[in-house]
C-alpha cells in the first residue's frame, strides 16, 4: 500500500502544476467578475424605471394613470414643454428611457369611448441587459394605461361591479398531478422550478467527466512522452496499483477543477438572477408533489454521478495508452468529448420518454447518459431505471477495468498505438 | 559460478517483422555481459523482454532462478532496467525523484535514505540535485537515471546504451560508476552499438545481428578467434 501512496502522490503533484493552477484562479475570477457585472445590469433593470411624462390633458383620468404607473413600478418625471419637440429633449437630457406623452382631450375622447392613441418615445442609449430589457416598458406602460382606462369605464357605467370579475368571469385553478400526489399549482411553475435546480447538475457532470479523462489521457501520454514509463513499469509494483492510481489521480484533480468551475459558474449564474429567493408557494407545491430529493434519492444520484465518472476514468486510460505524446493525446479525448455532449444536449433539449425507440437505445448504451436520466427518474420515484443504469454501468466499468489492466501488464502499454493512415509521400523513382 | 541470467531459444515478433530469432545466452554472478551490434540488431528489444517490458513470442528467459512468464513481478524486485531512451518526471527534482524511486525498493524509511544517499553520491550532481529536473542537461539526467538504477544495489542491471548521447567526460565517468558497481557484486548486462566501449568495460560480450548472436565470448577470447585488433573488426568479421 505504501508504494501505491507513493505514486498516487506523484501523479497528483504531477496534475497540479502551475498553470493548471494559475487557469484556475484565473477562470474563478472571470466567473466571478462576469458574474458581479451582471448581476449590476439585471438589478438595474429590476429597478423601478424612470419614465418622463407630459401630461397635456392634467384631467383626472390622465392623473389616474399616472398614479397606476406609480404603482407598478414606474417612477415618475413631470415634463412641462412649449412643444413635443422641446418635451424630446428635455427627457433626453434627463436620462430617462421612456417618454410619455397624454394628448390634449385624452379623457374626454376615452370617456366617449373614441380610441385614442398615447405616443411613447423610447430612448435607445445601449445595447446592455438593462437597457435591452426596458424596451418591455412600452408594452408595460399601455397594458397599464389601458387597464386603469378599462376599469374606469366600467366603474362609472356599471357602479358596483368589480371590473375584474367582468373582464375575466371565467377562472381555473391548476392542479398538479406526480403519481399518486395532486397539488394546486401551476405545472409550467413546477417544471420550470425543478429545471432551474437541475441546470447544474448537467454542466458538473460534463465537467468532470471531461476534466478527469483528460488528466488521464494526459497522465499516460505525459509518460510516454518523457520516456519515464518503461522505467515506472519496470519498478516492483503491481501494474493495476499504476492503472489505479492514475485514474484516481485524475479523478481527484478533476473533482477539485471542476467544484471550482462550478463555484464560479455559480456566481456568474447567480448574477443572471440577481439572488432572487424562491418563493415559498412552489416550495411547498414541490414538497406536496415529492419532487424534492430524499437523502436516499441523493445517495443513488451520488452513485450514478460516481459510477459515470469512473466508466470516463477507465475509458480514458485506454484511450491514453493510444497516445503517442500530449499533442495526440488531445485528439483521443474527442471521443469521451462526443459520448458526454450527446446526453448533455439530449437533456438540454429533449425528453428521454418523447425520443424514438433508436435514440433511446443510443441513450442507453452510451454509459454517460445515465446520471442525466436518474435526476428526472428519482424525482419521480422511478427507481428501477437508475438501478438498472447503475447495474450498467457497474459491468462496463469493470470491463473497461480489465482492459486496462491486461492492456498494462502486457506490452501492449508500449507497443500500441493509434495506427492513422499514413499520407502517401510519394516515392522517388530512378 | 552461480547463473543469474539464462536466456533460451528467445523469439520475439511484432507482427511479421522477427526482432530475435532464437537467441540464447547465460550471465554469472558479478559479470558484466554486453550484447553488441547494430543500430536494430535486436539488443534492445532483448533487454526489454529480460526487463519484463516485452513479452516474448517464444522461448525462455530465467533470472535469478525465477522464470519470466510466471514470477514478472518478483523479478522486477531483483533487477534494475536503464532503457536506452529514458527521462526523469520533469516537475520532480533529481533528489526528489530519487526517493521516489527509492520507495520501490524499500519499506523502511532509514533504507530508503540510503539509497537515495547513494543515488545522490552516483548521480554526482552538487547542488543541483535539488533543482527541477526539467532544467537538466542531457548528461545530468543519464547520470541521475544510472544513479537510480544503480542505488538499490541490483542483483541484475540491465543497461541499454548507458551512454547514449553523451560526451567523452560523462562516458567515462558513467563507465567508472558501472564497473565500480559491478565489483561491488551487481551483475550487469548492457548493450551498445559503441564497441570499443564494449571492450573497456566487459567480462564477456556476444555479437548480434538482424535477431541472431553470432559468436559470443570475453574480448581477447573473440578478437584472438577472428584475428582482429578490435571488437569492431571482430563483429565485421563475423557478419561475413
Amino acid at each position: 500500500m505504501r508504494k501505491f501512496w507513493n505514486l498516487l502522490k506523484k501523479e497528483t503533484k504531477e496534475l497540479i502544476n502551475t498553470q493548471l493552477i494559475i487557469s484556475l484562479i484565473f477562470t474563478f475570477f472571470l466567473f466571478y467578475l462576469m458574474g458581479t457585472l451582471v448581476h449590476g445590469e439585471m438589478a438595474k433593470a429590476a429597478a423601478p424605471q424612470e419614465i418622463a411624462v407630459w401630461d397635456l390633458d392634467s384631467s383626472d383620468l390622465s392623473l389616474g394613470i399616472l398614479k397606476g404607473l406609480s404603482s407598478a413600478n414606474f417612477q415618475i418625471i413631470s415634463l412641462t414643454a412649449r412643444d413635443r419637440q422641446e418635451a424630446i429633449e428635455k427627457a433626453g437630457a434627463s436620462n430617462v428611457s421612456l417618454l410619455l406623452i397624454i394628448p390634449n382631450g385624452f379623457e374626454k375622447s376615452v370617456l366617449e369611448l373614441n380610441s385614442m392613441s398615447l405616443d411613447t418615445f423610447y430612448f435607445i442609449r445601449g445595447f446592455s441587459v438593462s437597457a435591452t430589457s426596458a424596451s418591455g416598458m412600452v408594452k408595460s406602460v399601455i397594458a397599464t394605461v389601458n387597464d386603469y382606462v378599462s376599469n374606469s369605464y366600467i366603474k362609472e357605467k356599471i357602479p358596483g361591479i368589480d371590473p375584474e370579475e367582468l373582464k375575466n368571469p371565467v377562472k381555473n385553478k391548476d392542479y398538479v398531478i406526480v403519481k399518486d400526489r395532486i397539488a394546486e399549482g401551476s405545472p409550467a411553475e413546477v417544471s420550470s422550478f425543478i429545471l432551474s435546480q437541475s441546470t447544474f447538475l448537467p454542466i458538473i457532470l460534463m465537467l468532470i467527466i471531461v476534466y478527469s479523462s483528460q488528466m488521464v489521457i494526459s497522465a499516460v501520454a505525459m509518460e510516454k512522452e518523457n520516456k519515464t514509463l518503461e522505467t515506472l513499469l519496470t519498478v516492483p509494483i503491481n501494474r493495476n496499483y499504476i492503472v489505479v492510481a492514475k485514474m484516481l489521480s485524475s479523478g481527484i484533480v478533476g473533482l477539485i477543477t471542476a467544484g471550482i468551475y462550478m463555484v464560479g459558474f455559480r456566481f456568474y449564474m447567480g448574477g443572471f438572477r440577481g439572488n432572487v429567493p424562491t418563493s415559498g408557494q412552489i416550495d411547498t407545491v414541490v414538497q406536496k408533489l415529492g419532487l424534492a430529493f430524499t437523502p436516499q434519492g441523493y445517495l443513488v444520484l451520488g452513485v450514478s454521478l460516481f459510477l459515470a465518472i469512473l466508466c470516463g476514468l477507465a475509458m480514458a486510460i485506454i484511450l491514453g495508452v493510444l497516445a503517442k505524446d500530449l499533442k495526440s493525446a488531445q485528439g483521443l479525448l474527442m471521443p469521451i468529448v462526443f459520448l458526454t455532449l450527446i446526453p448533455y444536449l439530449i437533456s438540454l433539449f429533449s425528453d428521454f420518454n418523447s425520443l424514438s425507440l433508436p435514440v433511446k437505445i443510443l441513450l442507453w448504451i452510451i454509459p454517460f447518459s445515465h446520471p442525466f436520466l436518474a435526476f428526472q427518474n428519482i424525482l419521480l420515484g422511478n427507481y428501477l431505471p437508475v438501478f438498472y443504469g447503475i447495474i450498467y454501468m457497474l459491468v462496463v466499468f469493470a470491463i473497461m477495468v480489465f482492459l486496462a489492466a491486461r492492456i498494462f501488464s502486457s506490452d501492449r502499454v508500449l507497443t500500441m498505438q493509434l495506427q492513422l493512415k499514413r499520407k502517401n509521400l510519394g516515392r522517388i523513382k530512378f | 559460478m552461480d547463473t543469474v541470467l539464462k536466456v533460451e531459444k528467445l523469439r520475439k515478433n511484432y507482427g511479421n517483422l522477427q526482432a530475435l530469432k532464437g537467441i540464447s545466452f547465460e550471465i554469472q554472478k558479478e559479470e558484466i555481459f554486453a550484447l553488441i551490434g547494430p543500430n536494430g540488431a535486436g539488443k534492445s528489444t532483448a533487454l526489454r523482454i529480460i526487463a519484463t517490458l516485452l513479452s516474448p513470442t517464444s522461448g525462455e528467459v530465467e533470472v535469478l532462478g525465477f522464470n519470466l512468464k510466471k514470477n514478472a513481478e518478483k523479478i522486477r524486485e531483483r533487477i534494475s532496467y536503464l532503457p536506452e531512451e529514458a527521462g526523469a518526471y520533469r516537475n520532480q527534482s533529481g533528489i526528489e525523484y530519487l526517493r521516489f524511486m527509492a520507495t520501490f525498493y524499500a519499506s523502511e524509511p532509514h533504507t530508503i535514505e540510503e539509497f537515495v544517499k547513494k543515488g545522490a553520491q552516483i548521480a554526482d550532481l552538487g547542488e543541483r540535485l535539488y533543482d527541477k529536473v526539467g532544467t537538466y542537461s542531457k548528461g545530468m539526467v543519464r547520470k541521475l537515471l544510472l544513479a537510480r538504477a544503480l542505488m538499490t544495489s541490483p542483483q541484475l542491471a540491465i543497461l541499454d546504451e548507458p551512454t547514449s548521447g553523451l560526451d567523452v567526460i560523462n562516458s567515462l565517468e558513467i563507465r567508472g560508476i558501472i564497473r565500480e558497481y559491478a565489483k561491488q557484486g551487481t551483475t550487469v548486462l548492457l548493450s551498445s552499438h559503441n564497441m570499443l566501449e564494449i571492450e573497456f568495460l566487459s567480462d564477456r560480450v556476444a555479437l548480434i545481428d538482424n535477431g541472431v548472436i553470432l559468436d559470443s565470448g570475453t574480448p581477447k577470447e573473440l578478437k584472438e578467434k577472428y584475428g582482429a585488433e578490435n571488437l569492431e573488426e571482430v563483429f565485421r568479421r563475423a557478419v561475413i
